[in-house]
């Protein structure tokens, strides 16, 4: 893992004493809440409907176990004793008190964090895949890369005050983990003709209220060009987007007026002035950064691989536990094992202080002390024996984390919703619970098989609706909470945003609606082998609204 | 039915959603709300701007409420939820620290 040099723990201690001494003027009167708001924000704190809410960044979503067990203590220690994992693979706690807010930035500055950028209309958190630097598929580690624009995004003087808030995402795989054209920036890592890897740039996507589909704006740019070129679109983009008007201030508005072509040109002509100067990117520096991310020491395994068959037998649970949570590691005898935060009935993402420190103790010992946090509010333990896979599930088991349902019905993104949220219009959680409830049942949802729900209080879309399979969106009308449903969203590679399927629903009905949907892909399907979104993709709408509305 | 209002907000050092009373505290009880009718408007901005010189009360604003058996309700649903604390997980209200109650 990535450990700061001097300049980042100066910078990160300077900006923890200088939020320090504003919450000081602050709580004195010496600022008001119009001069302090901008300032908190930009320091991660925002005002939620309850209480004050602090968005820690995890860069690129890979943690410690040192700095697990740190977030532990501040839920403990500061906050209500638990955590909320984001869709930004950061974490957010619910309940901290303004005068404890500098000890708690102290607290994580010594642990190599801090939740600078992680509001405000700067380049927030960069995310990339939860299995990165383990994923059989990847042909490049994207960590490095990831670093590299977390050095160069931090504080850039430029870029401080763009037009609207700046996201970027990118995946060393050609499977798409990371949702990158849902991005303002998707890099995906490429070969070109020499065999060399650099990255296909994509520009103008996005979820919000304006849903939009990436843009490949260049087809392979080299590593060492490539903040050039993401400086070259960000000054575009800070010259051209819209300020006049929130709702069209992000990237993808600005790409979907002017047209990708006259956007193209004008990133073009900054490359061609910036390219080669201060931004190039010597080999050496990335040689240097890509050793943080040295593979740990994996050890020559003789179990290369798990009966998982007679497993199910033995103990029909971790059976279960095998087939949904492992994902194939490059190294023989590895897997990455996913962390649940979705058991039956639970909030979406929400971990308690004791199991933050369990999972620190388990990464520790069986996972080369490193930790991720998925796009979709899982953990993820990236390097395990598979000889060790038994013990780390006994562990999880222990502390109600085996819960073996990974990218299945109730692996649910939700966001905070009306129940947290100052922006919602509707609550998120209390879905997704009643939804994971009708469907807890091991066997139903082995029947049902791959199938992503996303939930969003509100159009902001920080639960990811537009993607899901199933995407449900909350709003109000007249006063009651409705449930909008689309089909067909797709964050990964096949890109897709899903479509309205008709009048919302009030929140009692909308396990029964999913129930129909369900209902109506098995009973459509080929074989238990087309999952919901291919099925959905051959059938359409048609017999889904069927079902749901009648043939009026 | 008469058109009431009340005044709230968030305390600065918790967070925690409070309400004006009729003595000019900001309180946890929405039930203890002062109602603001249509007669009052005067008092009702004079009470808003009283707040804001002590800047210890952000996103202060008004809400329409009814009263139903002597209780306070909010129209929004919003509203609701600030004064009972989220649905889902059920969490206690914020609560003021000691020394962070605050009047007009």
């Amino acid at each position: 893992m990535y450990r700061y040099d001097e300049f980042d723990a100066a910078f990160v201690s300077a900006r923890t004493a200088q939020f320090s001494d504003q919450v000081r003027r602050r709580l004195s009167g010496e600022l008001n809440e119009d001069q302090f708001r901008p300032l908190r924000l930009m320091n991660g704190l925002y005002l939620q409907l309850h209480a004050y809410m602090l968005r820690i960044a995890v860069p690129y979503g890979t943690l410690s176990s040192r700095q697990m067990r740190m977030l532990a203590h501040i839920a403990r220690t500061y906050d209500r004793g638990y955590g909320h994992f984001t869709t930004r693979q950061n974490i957010q706690f619910n309940w901290p008190k303004l005068r404890d807010i500098p000890k708690i930035l102290e607290e994580l500055a010594s642990v190599e964090m801090h939740a600078i950028q992680t509001s405000g209309n700067c380049i927030r958190n960069v995310t990339t895949d939860q299995f990165a630097g383990a994923a059989a598929d990847e042909i490049i580690d994207p960590r490095p890369i990831a670093e590299i624009m977390r050095q160069w995004s931090s504080l850039h003087p430029e870029f401080t005050y763009l037009p609207r808030k700046f996201k970027i995402a990118l995946t060393g795989s050609p499977n798409d983990r990371a949702a990158i054209k849902f991005h303002d920036i998707g890099l995906m890592a490429a070969t070109n003709g020499a065999g060399d890897i650099g990255w296909q740039v994509y520009v103008g996507g996005g979820l919000g209220r304006t849903p939009m589909i990436g843009k490949l704006i260049n087809g392979y740019v080299p590593n060492e060009h490539l903040l050039a070129y993401l400086e070259s679109i960000l000054r575009v983009y800070n010259r051209y987007g819209r300020r006049d008007n929130k709702y069209k201030a992000r990237i993808k508005i600005l790409v979907h007026e002017e047209g990708l072509e006259t956007i193209k040109g004008q990133v073009e002509e900054e490359f061609a002035q910036v390219r080669g100067g201060v931004l190039t990117l010597p080999q050496t520096e990335l040689d240097r950064i890509s050793s943080y991310f040295a593979p740990p020491a994996f050890a020559t395994q003789s179990v290369l691989s798990l009966d998982v068959a007679k497993e199910k037998i033995l103990d029909p649970a971790y059976g279960r536990f095998l087939d949904r949570n492992l994902f194939a590691h490059r190294q023989p005898g590895y897997a990455s094992l996913t962390v649940s935060l979705k058991p039956i009935g639970g909030a979406p993402g929400d971990a308690t202080d004791a199991q933050m420190d369990a999972v620190a103790d388990i990464a520790e010992r069986y996972s080369f002390d490193e930790l991720r946090v998925t796009h979709e509010q899982n953990l993820v333990l990236p390097h395990v024996a598979l000889s060790d896979v038994r013990a780390v599930y006994d562990a999880l088991v222990t502390v109600e984390l085996a819960d073996a349902n990974a990218g299945q019905i109730t692996d649910m993104i939700a966001c905070p919703g009306l129940d947290f949220c100052a922006l919602a219009n509707a609550r998120s959680i209390p879905i997704a619970q009643e939804i994971s409830r009708r469907f807890a049942a091991p066997e139903r949802q082995k029947q049902i098989g791959d199938l992503k729900i996303k939930i969003s209080g509100c159009i902001n879309a920080c639960g990811h609706h537009h993607v899901g399979h199933i995407g449900i969106l909350g709003v109000e009308k007249k006063g009651t909470e409705l449930y909008q449903i689309t089909l067909g969203g797709d964050a990964t590679e096949n890109a897709a945003v899903g479509k309205i399927l008709g009048p919302g629903f009030v929140a009692e009905e909308v396990p029964d609606v999913i129930e129909k949907l369900v209902e109506t892909y098995i009973a459509n399907r080929q074989g238990t082998d087309e999952p919901f979104i291919a099925a959905f993709r051959r059938l359409g709408e048609a017999p889904f609204k069927e079902a749901l509305y009648g043939n009026a | 039915m008469a058109h009431l209002e009340i005044l709230t907000g968030n305390e600065l050092t918790s967070g925690a959603t409070v309400y004006l009373d009729a003595n000019g505290n900001w309180v946890e009880d929405i039930n203890a709300a002062r109602l603001f009718g249509a007669a009052d408007a005067e008092a009702k901005e004079a009470a808003m701007a009283a707040t804001k010189k002590t800047l210890r009360i952000l996103s202060l604003d008004a809400e329409t409420v009814t009263v139903v058996d002597g209780r306070i309700v909010a129209d929004r649903i919003r509203e609701r939820i600030r004064a009972e604390g989220p649905t889902a997980p059920v969490f206690e209200r914020q609560h003021l620290d000691e020394d962070s109650h605050v009047s007009i």
